[in-house]
């Protein structure tokens, strides 16, 4: 039988969710791996894994419920060992690395932040900062909205001022916010939003960071900022990458 | 306070907007196998693709002429407030134009997707709008 793992905590960790109901129909029960100073958090691998919405959030559960009472490195969805003796044998090997990501990440929680265009709130924007913008509009308003080579004229100038700013936009949110956060991770681009960002942030601050969240919000109101957290620290299990502290620059 | 806000919809609704955190992001160990994720690769279409197309120019120029400039910005350029107002008069909600609008095509293809591969799921909303008005009301407070 082939073990699921969801997460790796340390043994210490004061409530692991045992017995909890992982992946699988009918849920696969969760179990604690112990190996030494660290722990896994599994169930048996249901016999064909996909990445369902009952799954996806079954492995989302038990990362929350892991999370609540101590430091938990979640797995990407879908990690599957061959049994739990890979599982151990692997802990004991990374023994020191996983204690080092436990330790760093120890407290602190990632908020992830999307954010699409309000479209009126933007095409007002632009507008507002380009005069050559605003005399093609006027010169088009006056021709009763213009031919349609006018109109494709004037709509060009315009998706092109939307996408600089949505790349002004992408690099403003996470200046805004980095400095009540300990790391930012910045997500793929382009897939259904213009700001894609995680933030590392202690716990104790959670107020601090969503306090800035609306501050970004009423600075930015043509932006759509869409908060997520707290989530475990998945863009921030490994220390390399595309982590950055955010102090540095 | 001694409970960290929990700013998601909580559960099904907030699955989309983490989708890719939990299918891209986490701890990968070479040891294990990893579950293929067929399906779910079309999340990464490009949606700014669908901005730089006629019909988003037309729409932009359509949505231009119809936004009031003389109550806009053009007499004061970048007043924050006026565009604040605009905002919360209501754009916020209805004017749902090409990203969000490919957003929703995104999530569409991706709902399609999965309902081909597991038929026998219910599918809930792609993306949660209540946090949207939840958050405008504390705005007001």
């Amino acid at each position: 039988m082939s073990t699921y793992v969801y997460a790796i905590s340390a043994s210490s960790h004061p409530a692991l969710p045992d017995g909890m109901g992982g992946v699988g129909d009918p849920p696969q029960p969760v179990r604690i791996l112990k190996e030494g100073d660290l722990a896994a958090i599994v169930s048996d691998a249901p016999e064909e894994l996909r990445p369902k919405r009952r799954d996806l959030l079954a492995h989302q559960n038990v990362l929350a419920k892991a999370g609540r009472a101590g430091c938990a490195l979640p797995m990407r969805f879908g990690s599957v060992a061959p049994n739990d003796a890979t599982v151990t044998d692997v802990l004991a090997e990374r023994t020191e690395h996983y204690q080092e990501r436990l330790r760093a990440l120890d407290g602190k929680i990632e908020y992830n932040i999307k954010a699409s265009h309000v479209e009126e709130a933007v095409l007002h924007r632009v507008m507002a900062q380009s005069p050559e913008l605003r005399a093609l509009a006027d010169a088009s308003r006056m021709a009763g909205g213009g031919s349609f080579d006018d109109k494709i004229r004037l709509g060009d100038m315009l998706a092109a001022a939307v996408k600089a700013q949505e790349a002004e936009d992408a690099a403003e949110v996470p200046r805004l916010l980095a400095p009540v956060t300990h790391a930012v991770s910045v997500g793929p681009a382009s897939t259904g939003w213009l700001v894609n960002v995680s933030f590392l942030v202690d716990g104790d601050s959670a107020g601090q960071f969503l306090a800035a969240v609306e501050r970004a919000r009423t600075s930015l109101p043509h932006l759509e900022l869409r908060v997520n957290g707290p989530l475990p620290p998945f863009c921030f299990v490994e220390p390399t990458g595309t982590t950055a502290s955010a102090g540095a620059e | 306070m001694t409970v960290v806000p929990q700013q998601t919809g909580g559960g099904a609704s907030s699955l989309y907007d983490v989708l890719e955190l939990v299918v891209d992001r986490g701890l990968v160990i070479d040891a294990f196998v990893q579950v293929s994720l067929v399906g779910i690769e079309i999340l990464e279409i490009d949606v700014r693709v669908a901005v730089a197309s006629v019909d988003t120019y037309l729409r932009f120029a359509e949505a231009c002429n119809r936004l009031d400039l003389e109550a806009g910005p053009r007499k004061s350029p970048g007043l924050p407030d006026m565009v604040g107002e605009i905002t919360e008069s209501g754009a916020r909600g209805k004017s749902k134009g090409a990203l969000s609008g490919a957003s929703q095509t995104v999530s569409d293809a991706f709902k399609q997707a999965r309902d081909e591969r597991s038929g026998d799921e219910a599918e809930a909303e792609p993306r949660p709008r209540k946090p949207t008005a939840a958050r405008r009301k504390e705005e007001q407070e």
